[in-house]
């Protein structure tokens, strides 16, 4: 009986996370034919209702939520920007109440799943009363599901999920142990109806579950228009360019909230609000920098990857951010790797949000561009997010499965997936045998990045230490372009010092880019990315062989022939030199770019 | 075992929004009621900004279908009136092989009464010849109506299928137990038109 509570406790949460985090919500519709039934995880098939994967914060409910007859307060907040907010500091506050300026949080939902079993004794152990009470909770789970969706936040839900624009609200959660009463203040209260899920289920009588809902009944108070002050902008300064200094390190201001400790799962961050209490844990908007890739400045918003659309809305006119973003952005939240030694350390990090704590979801690597206007990166995103909001093996393995099946694209996906594309590909997904090494650097460096977070260097750049094929190997050595693509530094220079200075450079030169020219970066990683796996002539031809066999790798670039042949000395060599005319054209294209750019 | 019985709130509907409004409904009970291993699935109405969730299971959104194709059948031949479709679940009982037949005995414990209206708007069209200013204005009412009753009828809708959850939420102890089989309807179910008396507007 215990067990089937707990796992009833688990599937609430997961639905109604599933029905209002838009990070958490995995894209499967497309994927999954409705009806297959097959390669499900046991898990899943609890209370005979699939919902695909778990977000790996259900992971620490289990941890959390230690008696089980203290109810489960799902809280489902809204944060949206009031208008007047342009000033700094009001990022900083913290209460759930509403304050002037900066962003406002209100419950707009409160769900309530409380299990009571007045006797502690243990309960007879009917078979018959189990099966009943399990009948029973499956179809109150239905109920809540459908119910999920005819409630006025879904809507809002849908709005942000679909990601075909930006808005300027967004959706955490928190879930809690108890009734925290300052959170919903007595207006709130009374604008909030309450829906009680019928007559509580008897499960094992006497003990019964009930589920109820406070919800707000209408949602048109806020003004949860879509943003359409996102004008793509040319960052001059821009930190990839090789007339700033990359290696800037973090603005000072920001130290102090970063040095916050990092809290743990379960326990309580110092300073933010007050009414925080232990056992209770929160998607917070911070979710931490988990942005990284050498995203511009522009939208290096520290704001949680799936959310990170709305958040350079907000943060957009201060222009002052602009510099400790790209500190973020270079701090390596390399998230997927770390999600299970958690969201600590995404916390500490980002000083503008409210520092609360976020467990559990990790972040997305890849922000999603803010005004192309492209829904492509929301998939992938949203993707990646579910990937990474796996236990640790899972992310590699999938990853390794993406690599692989993305290598037959290599060349023709980089070009056309943009930055975001670009910033992941440095992950590895791009080439397969690139992708498992990455793979393994996020092994071993997850235990890096929580240290990293708060320190101006680039973690980031952890991935690429130990492999010498990473494409981030040619920027690392200068950042003024001049030979990036020296041969003869893709063998040498394996030392982390060298790869941590240069790769930062390396990394937010690559795949990062403001919007407008983009598709010269991305052209550039390409490039750099081909002639860093071009296999010459210490190349582990069956490394090669196993993994390329069937495309074309990096002889793709100028053949696209996408059939494999043994390399030779010579060979490697000429492809060497086309790479090198490329680049140099490519390079004398940017710079005339660049200038003209600057100029305007 | 008693047949528990619900009778839904009756549903004033255009010809063209019979479809949307059945299957929504339909799924939305055969979902609360399909008790299998279920992959829900998720379907935004077009006309109304609803989503509801069905079962996934092919073969019963087949049986949905051909029901309501049978339905709008029915209404065409008798317009303007108050209908009914009828949901039900039950069980089956093997009786006795009689002399005459061998019956096999349904034993219904749930049925869902889904009560439509169906109204037809005036035709304009007929009289866009006449005057072509007269009808400029009667088509514009129209608009406005149209618009009206369709945000009336969405909020009906919703309330509809609240009514279902909460019926579904009161009263489980009727439901029985779930057999073992595979799929993902773990109740046979039914579905009839019952005639009416025909109601005139």
């Amino acid at each position: 009986m215990e067990q089937i509570v707990s796992q009833f406790l688990l599937k609430c949460l997961h639905i109604i996370l599933n029905s209002r985090i838009p990070s958490l919500h995995p894209i499967r519709r497309s994927t999954v034919e409705p009806g297959s039934v097959s390669r499900v995880r046991k898990s899943d098939r609890w209370f005979n209702l699939l919902l695909g994967d778990r977000p790996s914060v259900l992971d620490n409910l289990n941890f959390w939520h230690r008696n089980l007859t203290d109810p489960m307060i799902v809280d489902v907040i809204l944060v949206h920007e009031v208008s007047n907010s342009s000033s700094v500091d009001n990022l900083y506050g913290n209460s759930t109440a509403s304050r002037g300026g900066g962003s406002v949080e209100t419950v707009i939902e409160r769900w309530t799943v409380h299990y009571e079993s007045p006797q502690i004794s243990p309960q007879a152990n009917d078979s018959l009363s189990h099966k009943k009470a399990y009948k029973k909770l499956i179809v109150l789970l239905r109920a809540l599901y459908s119910q999920m969706r005819l409630l006025p936040a879904y809507r809002i839900f849908r709005q942000l999920h679909s990601a075909t624009q930006s808005y300027n609200f967004d959706i955490i959660y928190k879930v809690s142990s108890f009734s925290d009463p300052f959170t919903l203040t007595r207006v709130e209260q009374e604008m909030m109806d309450e829906y009680m899920f019928s007559t509580p289920v008897e499960v094992v009588p006497p003990g019964h579950v009930s589920v109820s809902v406070s919800f707000r009944k209408t949602l048109s108070d806020f003004n949860l228009d879509p943003s359409t002050s996102l004008i793509p902008r040319i960052i001059s300064d821009y930190v990839g360019s090789p007339a700033t200094d990359p290696l800037r390190s973090f603005p000072s201001s920001d130290k102090g909230l970063q040095e916050m400790p990092f809290p743990s799962r379960g326990t309580r961050l110092p300073s933010p609000s007050p009414f925080q209490r232990p056992h209770s844990w929160t998607s917070g908007i911070h979710r931490g920098a988990a942005f990284g890739y050498g995203f511009p400045p522009t939208y290096g918003l520290p704001s949680p990857p799936d959310h990170f659309v709305h958040r350079a809305q907000s943060y957009r006119p201060s222009v002052q951010r602009t510099t400790s973003f790209d500190d973020y952005q270079l701090s390596p939240p390399f998230s997927p790797a770390s999600s299970p030694s958690p969201p600590g350390h995404f916390l500490g990090s980002n000083p503008l949000q409210h520092g609360r704590p976020r467990p559990g979801s990790a972040p997305v690597m890849i922000p999603r561009q803010v005004a192309t206007g492209t829904t492509r990166y929301a998939t992938p995103n949203s993707s990646d997010s579910n990937r990474h909001s796996l236990p640790p093996p899972s992310p590699r393995s999938t990853r390794l499965d993406n690599s692989s099946q993305e290598s037959p694209s290599g060349i023709r996906m980089y070009k056309k997936q943009d930055i975001s594309r670009t910033g992941e590909s440095h992950l590895g997904t791009t080439s397969p045998y690139t992708g498992h090494k990455i793979m393994r650097d996020n092994r071993d460096d997850s235990g890096r990045f929580s240290g990293l977070l708060s320190s101006s260097d680039s973690p980031r750049v952890g991935f690429s230490r130990s492999s010498s094929r990473l494409s981030f190997q040619d920027d690392l050595d200068d950042g003024d372009f001049s030979c990036p693509f020296d041969v003869d530094d893709v063998d040498a220079s394996d030392s982390p010092a060298s790869h941590n200075l240069e790769g930062k450079r390396a990394s937010e030169f690559a795949p990062a880019s403001p919007m407008g020219t983009k598709s010269r970066d991305a052209a550039v990683g390409v490039l750099v990315h081909m002639l860093r796996t071009a296999p010459p002539l210490r190349q582990d031809l069956s490394c090669y062989t196993s993994q390329s066999g069937t495309t074309e790798q990096d002889g793709g670039i100028a053949t696209a022939s996408g059939f494999f042949m043994p390399r030779k000395t010579t060979d490697g060599l000429e492809e060497l030199r086309s790479y090198r005319e490329m680049k140099d054209l490519l390079l004398s294209k940017s710079a005339t770019r660049v200038f003209t750019t600057e100029e305007a | 075992m008693n047949c528990e019985i619900c009778q839904l709130k009756e549903l004033e509907v255009e010809h063209y929004e019979i479809e949307e409004v059945l299957r929504c409904i339909l799924h939305t009970i055969i979902f609360h009621r399909a008790l299998g291993l279920v992959r829900p699935k998720e379907i935004d109405l077009e006309l109304f900004e609803i989503t509801y969730v069905q079962c996934g299971d092919t073969e019963v959104e087949k049986k949905i279908d051909e029901k309501i194709e049978q339905f709008i059948c029915w209404v065409e031949k008798h317009p303007n009136k108050k209908s009914q479709i009828c949901l039900s679940f039950y069980e089956v009982k093997n009786k006795q092989a009689s002399w005459f037949t061998n019956k096999i005995e349904r034993l219904y414990w749930e049925q869902w009464y889904i009560n439509l209206n169906v109204v037809q708007q005036p035709k304009m069209h007929s009289s866009k010849s006449s005057n072509s200013k007269v009808t400029v204005e009667s088509g514009e009412d129209s608009h406005e109506d149209r618009s009206v009753r369709r945000t009336t009828l969405e909020g009906s809708l919703r309330d509809v299928l609240f009514q279902i959850i909460k019926f579904v939420n009161d009263k489980k102890d009727h439901v029985p137990p779930i057999p073992n089989r595979e799929g993902v309807i773990s109740f046979p179910y039914e579905i009839t038109i019952p005639r009416l008396d025909m109601l005139y507007l």
